[in-house]
């Protein structure tokens, strides 16, 4: 195999704009995306709340998530499968083999990447900040979004790395969404099959655009939370 | 004889098996300034945040404008009306004019009026020429300034500030004493923990005493009415002097 006759052939692909290849990074993008979306803001709710409140089983909402933060992917596309397929729960709904699907197990997979990252940042706030913000009459909303933005670096890690997480994760994609080309197929389960095929220019191709994406992303979002 | 501001029947506070507050019948009167002293660790700093509802005690019974008050469950009125101001001010990592006017934005304070009181409250601080500085570089004189400011635009009754000029060099404690004197000067009444004899000796504050979790006998001559017109009492003049000395020097 010529490494190099096949990266000119993935560029090619590339900027002639085949439809194909432009299909799947969309799927990519539009999944994923819109996954975060989703997740993010319940996410970092969620995780603030487990930071600053107490209730019973927040303990063991805590080392919930911990412990899914370790979750195979592949094993949340197994569980979702079971629940979606024609004999599962969810059954009725039709989910399997579609985009809301792949969006659903991208949803679980980040959150608690989000939820524990949260967590964490609110928890390491200086705790003259919170009493600071009470003392000059602030809500508790007003006070959560005050600690939300003094803490966004640690919150924007937890976005970065979640968003990475989800937008290269191969087995739930795989699982719940079928790899249907031109529906479901988006960049990890199309390198894997291409590459499996033998079709390197393609694999290479696409596995530059899962890099410009996921840097591009990140770069916005790190340009979006200002300086230090 | 007028009703104080805030009045503390009796006030537990244990820290485990120790009794760090055992206070009965401490009364602020209105108009009036304190200046809370004590040894390192007499409860100075516990009693203020008990007061600003920033932790609990096991006892307290209080009294705020003649009303009996629980500080453990904090009533929304004393959270209107009383400001605590940390020993290092902790300020939000945006600008010193949003710091400024945070509270104001939390109170729903219409933009322009906020903009105007903000304007007026950083000439007061004497921090026009940071508004553009990163509010992390500022210098411990500066942050306490502008968390002065802060607690003054929203006009409290009660303000509580911990050890203001402690751990400040010399012009930033003077600087930080004179908004202090004023802010002692203006309607509100101010509860000051401090060690600095000069906060102690301002004109017309009253001394407490914290020993033994106690309020020792105040021997601080009564408190002076305040002069609703611009003549100075003998004593604020002769107090003035003596601190306008100790700034020119």
């Amino acid at each position: 195999m010529d490494w190099l006759t096949t990266t000119e052939q993935a560029f090619r692909l590339l900027l002639t704009g085949d439809p194909d290849l432009w299909a799947i990074i969309l799927v990519s993008v539009k999944v994923s995306l819109l996954a975060m979306l989703i997740a993010s803001p319940v996410a970092i709710a969620i995780g603030y709340l487990l930071a600053t409140a107490s209730f019973r089983g927040r303990q063991l909402l805590i080392q919930l998530n911990q412990g899914l933060l370790a979750s195979p992917t592949v094993v949340v596309g197994l569980a979702l499968y079971f629940l979606l397929s024609r004999q599962g729960v969810f059954g009725s709904l039709h989910l399997l083999f579609t985009r809301q699907a792949m969006i659903l197990g991208q949803i679980i997979i980040a959150l608690p990447v989000l939820v524990v990252f949260t967590l964490s940042a609110v928890q390491a706030a200086d705790p003259r900040l919170r009493e600071t913000t009470l003392s000059l009459g602030a809500t508790r909303l007003r006070t959560a979004l005050t600690t939300l933005a003094e803490v966004r670096f640690g919150v924007m890690a937890a976005v970065f790395s979640a968003f990475g997480r989800v937008v290269s994760e191969i087995g739930c994609s795989l699982m719940v969404g079928g790899n249907i080309a031109g529906f479901t197929r988006n960049i990890p389960t199309a390198i894997a099959l291409e590459t499996s095929k033998g079709e390197f220019a393609q694999g290479i191709a696409l596995g530059f655009m899962l890099l410009a994406i996921a840097l591009t992303v990140n770069f916005s979002l790190a340009f979006l939370q200002g300086e230090g | 004889m007028e009703e104080p501001l805030l009045v503390i029947d009796a006030l537990r506070k244990q820290f485990g098996v120790r009794t760090v507050l055992n206070l009965e019948n401490l009364a602020l009167h209105a108009g009036q300034s304190y200046a809370l002293t004590g040894d390192n660790g007499a409860g100075k700093t516990t009693l203020l945040r008990l007061i600003a509802g920033l932790e609990t005690a096991e006892l307290v019974r209080a009294r705020y404008r003649g009303v009996d008050v629980d500080l453990n469950a904090y009533p929304e009125r004393l959270r209107r009306d009383v400001i605590y101001v940390h020993q290092h001010p902790y300020l939000f990592r945006t600008s010193v004019e949003d710091n400024i006017g945070y509270g104001l934005r939390a109170r729903g304070t219409p933009r322009r009026e906020r903009e105007a009181v903000v304007d007026e409250a950083v000439a007061w601080a004497r921090v026009g020429h940071l508004l553009d500085a990163p509010v992390h570089k500022l210098s411990a004189g500066e942050k306490q300034r502008v968390a002065l400011a802060r607690a003054r635009v929203l006009k409290p009754r009660l303000f509580l500030l911990d050890e203001p000029t402690a751990n400040l060099d010399r012009e930033s404690r003077q600087q930080t004493i004179e908004l202090i004197r004023d802010l002692c000067n203006s309607d509100g009444v101010a509860l000051i923990a401090c060690h600095d004899p000069e906060i102690i000796q301002l004109p017309g504050i009253r001394r407490l005493h914290l020993q033994g979790g106690r309020i020792e006998r105040d021997s601080s001559p009564p408190p002076l009415r305040r002069q609703s017109d611009d003549v100075e009492s003998a004593e604020q003049l002769r107090h003035g002097q003596q601190w306008q000395r100790v700034v020119n020097d």
